[in-house]
């Protein structure tokens, strides 16, 4: 039988977000959670490098433009963007270092420990990084 | 979308799949390099044009800044190429999407190095 391209769009619209969604929150256990987080914070860095790079751009165009630029990011709200980011890469990084594990054969029957392992590493990564932010004032009180 | 997931390395290739996890595990040491050189080292410290400059002096951070900028393409298109293989859409067309993904990836390359250079050149 053949389905109209309208049908699929609901069918798929359904697969991706219905309640029998693999992708519905109830129906993700750990490891689903940890595969969906890896691919959003993945998708966020790529994006994130292009800005990167269109940054970087104001400066070689223009040095008043990227001090002033600079300047903005050097706001509280930017810094914790900024610290946000970090937090992403951290968690990226760390989920990755699980894959990689998993493949070279170690510790799947265990994957649910050793995702918490990597967010226990992870948590410690997150406020050592947040800690040397804090205490050289890029949050200038205002926030915490 | 896909109806059935397969694994990764059967639709994107085994070189791809492999290729992703060792650009990763360098990545883990160029990213620790560049963001606590870049960030933390001067944590606080006022960045501008003169900064900068002055940083891009030192070969090991032209050397880190230019090969991260490499890694993290490959790597970060490379699993967009994943990401994208998980729709029919995107599978059906897949000589496009590589076309579009390596050209993408080398216009970028060589916009990076081309911002860089008047840092370099000083
Ligand atoms: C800090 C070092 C990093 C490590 C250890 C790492 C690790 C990994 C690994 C192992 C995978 C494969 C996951 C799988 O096949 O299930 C992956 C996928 C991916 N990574 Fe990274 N990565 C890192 C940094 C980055 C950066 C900087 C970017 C962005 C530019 C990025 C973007 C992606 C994307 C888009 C995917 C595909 C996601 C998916 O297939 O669901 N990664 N990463």
């Amino acid at each position: 039988m053949k389905i109209g391209n309208d049908d699929l769009r609901a069918r798929t619209f359904k697969w991706l977000f219905g309640r029998n969604s693999e992708f519905w929150p109830t129906n993700m256990k750990t490891g689903m959670w940890a595969w969906v987080g890896h691919r959003l914070t993945g998708i966020i860095l790529v994006v994130y490098v292009f800005m990167h790079l269109s940054f970087l751009t104001q400066a070689s165009l223009s040095h008043e433009k990227f001090n002033s630029l600079m300047q903005v990011t050097a706001q509280p709200a930017f810094v914790f963007m900024d610290f946000m980011l970090v937090c992403a890469v951290i968690y990226h990084a760390m989920n990755g270092f699980r894959v990689v594990l998993f493949d070279m054969g170690v510790g799947i029957r265990k994957q649910k420990l050793v995702f918490w392992i990597m967010m226990a590493i992870a948590a410690v990564l997150v406020a050592v990084g947040f800690w040397l932010l804090f205490d050289a004032g890029l949050f200038n009180g205002e926030w915490f | 979308m896909s109806e059935h997931r397969i694994a990764t390395s059967k639709v994107a290739g085994t070189w791809a799949w492999f290729f992703q996890r060792l650009s990763a595990v360098l990545l883990v040491i160029l990213l620790a390099a560049h963001i606590i050189a870049a960030h933390y080292w001067h944590v606080g410290e006022e960045i501008s044009v003169d900064t900068v400059n002055e940083r891009l002096k030192n070969v090991a951070f032209i050397a880190i800044d230019y090969s991260m900028l490499a890694m993290v393409l490959l790597h970060g298109l490379n699993g967009t190429r994943t990401v994208l293989f998980d729709f029919d859409m995107f599978i059906k067309r897949r000589k496009a999407v590589d076309k579009g993904l390596w050209i993408l990836g080398i216009a970028t390359m060589i916009w990076g190095i081309v911002i860089l250079w008047p840092f370099i050149s000083g």
